[in-house]
């Protein structure tokens, strides 16, 4: 019985966080656009609904009643795989990523994560990895120019940036003195991390943004010089699959910088719930996500890895030595 | 002294991504700031300046016969040659036109027609919301013209609208005053 309570609460965790996924894009698209147009004096959606709330209902079920298409010469196998490979890893990753401690429903305390695994980190690190597998086959399967070099690009792009957001985060984990992100959290009751870590902080949010390919680092769909990168031959569903894709990865690098830099749901100040805090502050990053986006031109290609290679990977590395020496330093006597 | 104090301050700004930072205050600025989007059709129209070359019209005098003697200058010196009159003499003796049509879909709204008309029969008005699905609906004759609405007083004002779908396209403005639209041009 005991063992029936507990997988169907499991499941029923995991159906209410897929769910949550699926349907968010729906709200930042439309925020998206919003802010968008905002920023350049413009109104954004209008006319779908109040304010184009509806829109993004509207785009959804336009994309699923397109013509799935694809390209004659393409490689049917895996470019039906690759949205469902750059898909599944970012819904994945979400299993291991707590929103709280608990909350008590009807008498029951209910956790807010579906596993506190003592290697969080290095399992988000891990499987996050995989996405790149959707972005490379998609592009290559695709038989087309523009995709090949968007994805090319994108292989080039991960590999850099993943290295110092590894090393980022070492100087978290030195502090916490644990893998595991409610540990983490924890740790972080008193004072968030960005206190001890403002390089860490910077190095990753950077690398954070080059992993979700956002503005400046959305080399590979550039619009201006590749049609849409490695989503250029795609259309309907599998189009959609990648949009969804990126606003969980972009939700995901948020999460994890208030889980690892700012506290999580710890706050301040106000006495707010806890998971009011985490969202208000999840939702800030997600805004300076797009407000980035608008913002800043796409940094050049050789830029790009001359800030990956030459500036974060040192920075990331003197942050680990120094938060050493002081830990050391401080643990001495 | 100074210049090199101009050149440490431009690497510590560099160091801090000062220039990052303004831009990003700057579209943060411009967030807040009004929309110029001219919701038209669904709430606002822009009522186009007085002398606008829009719709052609033509005129009646006081007795209510149209004024066009049917002298076919404008069809002469149309560029586009897109005015067709046929004459017709009344039981007065006075030529008019039987026939007077303007293929709007070939006019280039250049105003000619209305300057060469000796008459002062024939002008170009405000509106200028005329599409239609064929081209052959935008031939418009005699009757229609002389129905359209004629020179405007008052324009460059954005003013109210609402979209009528019923049976047309139309834009229905209410009041005659509009904003002034160059009121939402943010200048820095
Ligand atoms: S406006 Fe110009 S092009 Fe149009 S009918 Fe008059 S003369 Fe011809
Ligand atoms: S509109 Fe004027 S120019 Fe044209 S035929 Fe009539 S009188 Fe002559």
């Amino acid at each position: 019985m005991e063992l029936i309570v507990a997988l169907g609460l499991i499941v029923f965790k995991v159906a209410f966080l897929i769910a949550i996924l699926l349907l968010l894009p729906l709200p930042l698209t439309w925020l998206e656009r919003k802010i968008a147009g905002h920023i350049q004096q413009r109104m954004g959606p209008m006319r779908v609904g109040w304010h184009g709330l509806l829109q993004p209902v509207a785009d959804g079920i336009k994309l699923l009643t397109k013509e799935d298409h694809i390209p004659a010469e393409a490689d049917r196998f895996l470019f039906k795989l690759a949205p469902i490979l750059a898909l599944a890893p970012p819904f994945v990753v979400f299993v291991a990523i707590p929103f709280g401690e608990t909350v008590s429903v009807l008498g029951a305390e209910i956790t807010l994560y579906v596993s506190n695994m003592n290697v969080a980190l290095l399992f988000v690190f891990a499987v996050i990895g995989i996405e790149v597998y959707g972005v490379i086959f998609g592009g290559w399967a695709a038989n087309s120019k523009y995709a090949v070099l968007g994805s090319l690009r994108t292989c080039a792009q991960m590999i850099s940036y993943e290295i110092p957001m590894g090393f980022a985060v070492i100087g978290v984990v030195m502090l916490a003195q644990s893998m595991s992100l409610l540990e983490i959290v924890r740790a972080q009751a008193d004072v968030w991390n960005i206190v001890y870590q403002p390089v860490g902080f910077f190095v990753f949010f950077v690398a954070g943004l080059a992993e979700a390919q956002r503005i400046p680092f959305d080399l590979a769909e550039a619009e201006g010089d590749l049609g849409a990168g490695f989503h250029t031959e795609y259309s309907g569903i599998r189009f959609a699959f990648f949009m969804v894709s990126e606003y969980a990865i972009m939700l995901l690098v948020s999460v994890l910088v208030v889980i690892l830099f700012f506290g999580g749901w710890n706050g301040v100040l106000l006495p707010l719930p806890p998971i009011l805090w985490f969202v208000l502050k999840v939702a800030f990053f997600v805004y300076v996500f797009i407000w980035f986006r608008f913002t800043f031109p796409r940094y050049r290609y050789d830029q790009l890895m001359a800030i990956g290679w030459k500036v974060l990977l040192p920075l990331s590395m003197a942050n680990i030595i120094i938060t050493g020496v002081l830990l050391g330093a401080t643990a001495a006597p | 002294m100074s210049h090199a104090g101009d050149k440490v301050g431009t690497w510590i700004g560099w160091a801090f991504f000062a220039d990052l930072a303004n831009a990003l205050a700057l579209t943060f600025g411009y967030m807040f700031s009004r929309s110029v989007t001219m919701q038209y059709p669904d709430k606002e129209k822009w009522l186009p300046y007085a002398r606008y070359r829009g719709h052609h019209f033509l005129k009646r005098d006081d007795e209510g016969e149209i004024k066009c003697v049917a002298c076919e200058l404008c069809a002469k010196i149309c560029p586009c040659d897109c005015i067709e009159v046929i004459p017709y003499e009344d039981e007065k003796g006075n030529r008019h036109p039987a026939k007077f049509e303007i293929d709007t879909a070939r006019c280039l709204f250049c105003g000619l027609c209305e300057d060469a008309c000796p008459a002062d029969a024939i002008a170009l008005g405000q509106q200028y919301e005329f599409s239609s699905f064929s081209s052959r609906d935008l031939v418009i004759g005699r009757d229609d013209l002389l129905g359209k609405p004629g020179k405007a007083t008052t324009g460059g004002a954005v003013v109210a609208a609402r979209l009528n779908t019923e049976h047309d396209v139309l834009v229905e403005t209410s009041e005659l005053q509009g904003y002034n639209w160059w009121r939402n041009i943010r200048r820095t």
